[in-house]
């Protein structure tokens, strides 16, 4: 019974000393990555590459996101924001959950300290000429996010690949780039 | 002190010895340099920076991740995915001698360095596919 004992303790030790395996399809292309690739990639034409350039930071800040990185030889750009994560649904559950809590006084309530606060976004977007033709431009966006709840723990760690969300800032792209050209 | 007492008293302190032990190559890291950079580098056969870089750049969007710093002149990518746990990988590319350009990329996941060759090797396979269509012209 005593060495059962010491055989255990010595593998939840060993377990804990261990260094975290690495998932084995981390680095490894998901099946859904052409169609991932074709919901975050465009193709655009304009006169110049400094009109895209401009184009595309404009639609950056309309978006509220503030500008982090530039690298214009490789055309990147990655900008940032923090917003509201709040979610009356959600809150209105916790709040519930909490309430059941209090009345069966079984303890640890808190719930409502669970509920989703804000959301750290990051946006790359990577403009670069197209490689088949002249005068136009790949744009390729990949956006995801970080939401943290009420006592700042990190609660979804998240890719955004909502279609409807992607074809959104194409389209604002696209008013931007038409707005850009006019001034130019 | 009872005989039981003193081998968990024994028992505890080897533990936490053979714990405390590894901390100081928390600065340093773990592996060695030689076995490091093998298993983290790639050569190609290119003398297209722009294009390795741009390649690196696409393979890791294809992977999920959001661009943290690019520097073209110094060839160096960061970036960053956030999916169920957070990784970070930077890759950094020069030019050699002989017409070939080096490749190196290193990973952590969280707190923890990747230092299996298998997930670099998988990392490696999608940036040759991108460099296949990169210098075929294929966006």
């Amino acid at each position: 019974m005593k060495r059962a004992a010491y055989m255990l303790l010595l593998i939840v030790c060993l377990g804990g000393c261990a260094s975290t395996k690495v998932p084995a399809d981390a680095l490894r292309l998901p099946e859904s990555t052409l169609d991932v690739r074709s919901i975050q990639t465009r193709t655009l034409e304009t006169t110049s590459e400094l009109n895209i350039l401009i184009a595309t930071i404009a639609v950056l800040q309309d978006m509220e996101f503030n500008i982090e990185r530039m690298e214009k030889p490789l055309g990147v750009i990655t900008a940032s924001k923090i917003t509201d994560a709040d979610s009356i649904a959600e809150k209105t559950g916790l709040i519930f959950l909490d309430f059941l809590c209090v009345v069966s006084g079984s303890g640890g309530c808190g719930a409502l300290s669970t509920a989703k606060d804000d959301q750290h976004i990051t946006l790359t977007m990577v403009v670069l000429p197209s490689l088949a033709r002249e005068g136009e431009y790949a744009v390729r966006i990949t956006i995801q996010r970080v939401v943290y709840d009420k006592e700042d723990r990190i609660k979804v760690l998240d890719r955004i690949d909502e279609p409807e969300i992607y074809q959104a800032v194409f389209d604002n792209l696209r008013k931007s780039l038409f707005i850009q050209e006019g001034d130019s | 002190m009872s005989r039981l007492r003193q081998h968990w008293a024994l028992l505890g302190l080897l533990i936490v010895g053979g714990c405390a032990a590894t901390t100081p190559s928390n600065v340093i890291g773990a592996g060695t340099q030689l076995e490091t950079r093998q298993i983290q580098t790639r050569e190609y056969d290119t003398l297209d920076k722009a294009m390795t870089m741009r390649s690196v750049v696409a393979t890791l969007q294809d992977l999920g991740f959001t661009i943290d710093q690019a520097d073209a002149e110094l060839g160096t990518i960061t970036g960053t995915r956030l999916h169920k746990y957070t990784m970070r990988m930077t890759v950094t590319v020069v030019k050699k001698e002989g017409d070939q350009i080096s490749v190196r990329t290193n990973a952590r996941i969280g707190e923890n360095p990747v230092t299996d060759a298998a997930t670099y090797q998988d990392f490696f396979v999608v940036l040759d596919k991108a460099m296949f269509l990169t210098q075929h012209n294929v966006n």
